[in-house]
């Protein structure tokens, strides 16, 4: 498989498994008042500004023979380290925080009166989350999953430790970019860095138009 | 008729705490108060949309709030139409979608269905339903707001300034479909303002609050001018608020009877013979005689006997911002009028004609400071 297509698969699948538990963290930070969650949301951030080797380095630990999560103590085995599926989650977990930080800013722009209004009119919970919050904060949470999935797309440092580099099957497009100019393939280089400009800005574009403030919208 | 609505609560606010106990069984309950009173927490914690406040509402007989037995009732399960101050549409919803939010509950709740092609023609908003509600005015808001609330089978009515921060035009438009509606569907309303005149209008029953306790409570026309409340209606302008039927009318203008034998002739607005209206006069407009004068352009001179002089107070007062104070206020009964009309005189008028308790004097208007609301 192409770096392009591999990038790709791997941006995707982290972008469906991140999206449900990001929106919720984001949800819960916007709208819980409870305890410990100035610690949540510090946890949450961690991987924006955790050097992306440390967080690979932990998931690697974690998942590997004597990890906790490595096959001698689970007694099966996860099969991750070294799969694209080690790609899925090292990227997954470096696109957390922006997921859950976008979602969140998302949420609290819905104004809760007309959440409690929803309420009055006879909707209860779930019905006013799926009737009136979702669809006003439809566009934040949007904007959270292009960025979650431009993340995941252009993540190198957990990547190359969980998943390494291996081509056609976890090699992605910025591991690609490292492997050709270390062996001075500077071509082959700027074509794969020309891709990956021309996805990023599509994506960033996308999310400026987004959350472009519309006064409808408000 | 026995209570539908009890309110016993007591709430803390940040200034005060909000403490009131209310039992009516009144179809059309004013809450009339100067801004801060805590209004407007009163109508919240009746949705159930504010926390914190003890006590026990009931509403036809179902238990929506008892603190002391654990009983809070959500939002969702109260029935509340409630009409905020700013009206809260929902942004991603057209004009008919918003009407329509709460239909899922009128369909369960068992409340006398409404049909909301009906409230649609009532609030005259059959046009508008395919619009987005951010192009709306603020009157159509309104009605919009007004038109969801009805459309949910509401147990009861909350609105909470329905006409405020509307000019004046604006009022008088939205008004009588306050009053439409109030024919038309028959829901027990709360309005909550801060104008004397509305609550007047609107409602048979008033509850005045000042810091979060009650005031004074009764008919508005009685409460309004009480010595004690007087001040407070009076911000802005008081107006006396008349009822009446029409019993002529030309192209220039309509004769109002409010009893036999006693009417008033106000400039034509479109009325026609036979309807119900409101008559509001200014106290500031209405001028005293004390000899019944002769060779007037005024078109209304009204026989009545002082019963009440009202000397400005000295000091605080809590007279209106407007300027009141300063100003005699002459409390007249006219014939066999149910209401005394209030008239506001200079202290030097007062003096010049030596006013006094009792003494027979002639209430004269224009025709033109009359303000006639119909009322069907």
């Amino acid at each position: 498989m192409s770096p392009l297509l591999i990038s790709l698969k791997v941006a995707c699948w982290v972008t469906v498994l991140i999206l449900p538990p990001g929106v919720l963290l984001g949800l819960l930070l916007a709208r819980g008042g409870f305890r410990g969650k100035s610690l949540i949301e510090t946890a949450a951030t961690l991987p924006l500004v955790l050097p992306p080797t440390a967080v690979g380095y932990l998931l690697l630990r974690l998942l590997g023979r004597y990890g906790p999560l490595g096959e001698p103590s689970l007694g099966f085995d996860l099969d991750l380290l070294f799969t694209w599926k080690g790609a899925v989650l090292a990227s997954g977990v470096m696109a957390l925080p922006l997921v859950v930080r976008t979602a969140r800013v998302a949420f609290e722009e819905v104004d809760p009166r007309l959440e409690g209004m929803a309420r009055t009119l006879g909707l209860g919970r779930v019905r006013t989350f799926v009737e009136v919050t979702l669809p006003l904060a439809r566009r934040g949470l949007l904007a959270a999953a292009i960025l979650g999935f431009s993340r995941a797309l252009g993540e190198f440092g957990a990547t190359v430790i969980v998943a390494g580099s291996i081509p056609g099957r976890t090699q992605t497009l910025a591991l690609a970019i490292f492997n050709d100019m270390q062996i001075g393939h500077d071509d082959e280089a700027m074509a794969l860095v020309a891709v990956t400009v021309a996805l990023a800005f599509a994506a960033v574009f996308t999310v400026e138009i987004l959350l472009r403030k519309r006064p409808d919208l408000a | 008729m026995t209570a539908w609505l009890l309110v016993d609560i007591n709430l803390p606010l940040d200034r005060f705490t909000l403490s009131v106990k209310w039992e009516t069984s009144g179809p059309a309950l004013g809450i009339f108060g100067p801004s801060g009173a805590g209004k407007t927490s009163i109508l919240e914690s009746i949705a159930g949309l504010r926390r914190g406040a003890r006590g026990t509402i009931r509403v036809g007989g179902e238990t929506w709030l008892d603190s002391a037995r654990g009983i809070v009732r959500p939002p969702e399960a109260r029935g509340v139409g409630y009409v905020p101050q700013d009206a809260l549409l929902f942004p991603h919803r057209d004009v008919l979608a918003n009407i329509l939010s709460g239909s899922r509950r009128a369909r369960r709740s068992g409340a006398p269905r409404i049909d909301p092609e009906r409230v649609l023609e009532v609030l005259e908003l059959r046009d508008l339903r395919h619009r987005h509600v951010s192009g709306l005015s603020g009157g159509e808001s309104r009605r919009v707001a007004l038109g969801r609330a009805l459309c949910s089978g509401p147990a009861l009515l909350l609105l909470d300034e329905p006409l405020g921060s509307l000019d004046l035009p604006l009022k008088r438009r939205i008004l009588p479909y306050l009053l439409r509606i109030r024919k038309e569907f028959a829901v027990p309303t709360i309005y909550v303002s801060h104008e004397a005149t509305e609550v007047t209008v609107l409602c048979r029953e008033v509850l005045v609050l000042e810091a979060g306790r009650e005031a004074a409570r009764g008919r508005p026309e009685e409460v309004f001018i009480d010595k004690a409340i007087f001040p407070m209606a009076r911000a802005g302008g008081f107006e006396n608020i008349l009822t009446g039927r029409v019993v002529e009318a030309s192209r220039s203008v309509a004769t109002v009877e409010l009893e036999p034998g006693t009417r008033l002739t106000v400039a034509a607005q479109g009325q026609s013979v036979g309807q119900d209206v409101i008559v509001a006069a200014r106290a500031e407009d209405l001028i005293l005689a004390v000899h019944p004068p002769t060779g007037l352009s005024a078109q209304n001179i009204l026989a009545g006997e002082i019963r009440e002089i009202r000397q400005p107070e000295g000091g605080d007062g809590g007279i209106g911002e407007d300027g009141g104070a300063g100003q005699v206020v002459v409390v007249v009964r006219v014939g066999r009028l149910g209401v005394p009309l209030l008239a506001t005189v200079t202290a030097q008028a007062c003096r010049q004609l030596a006013l006094a308790p009792g003494g027979r004097v002639h209430l004269v208007c224009k025709a033109n400071s009359l303000h006639v609301l119909a009322t069907r």
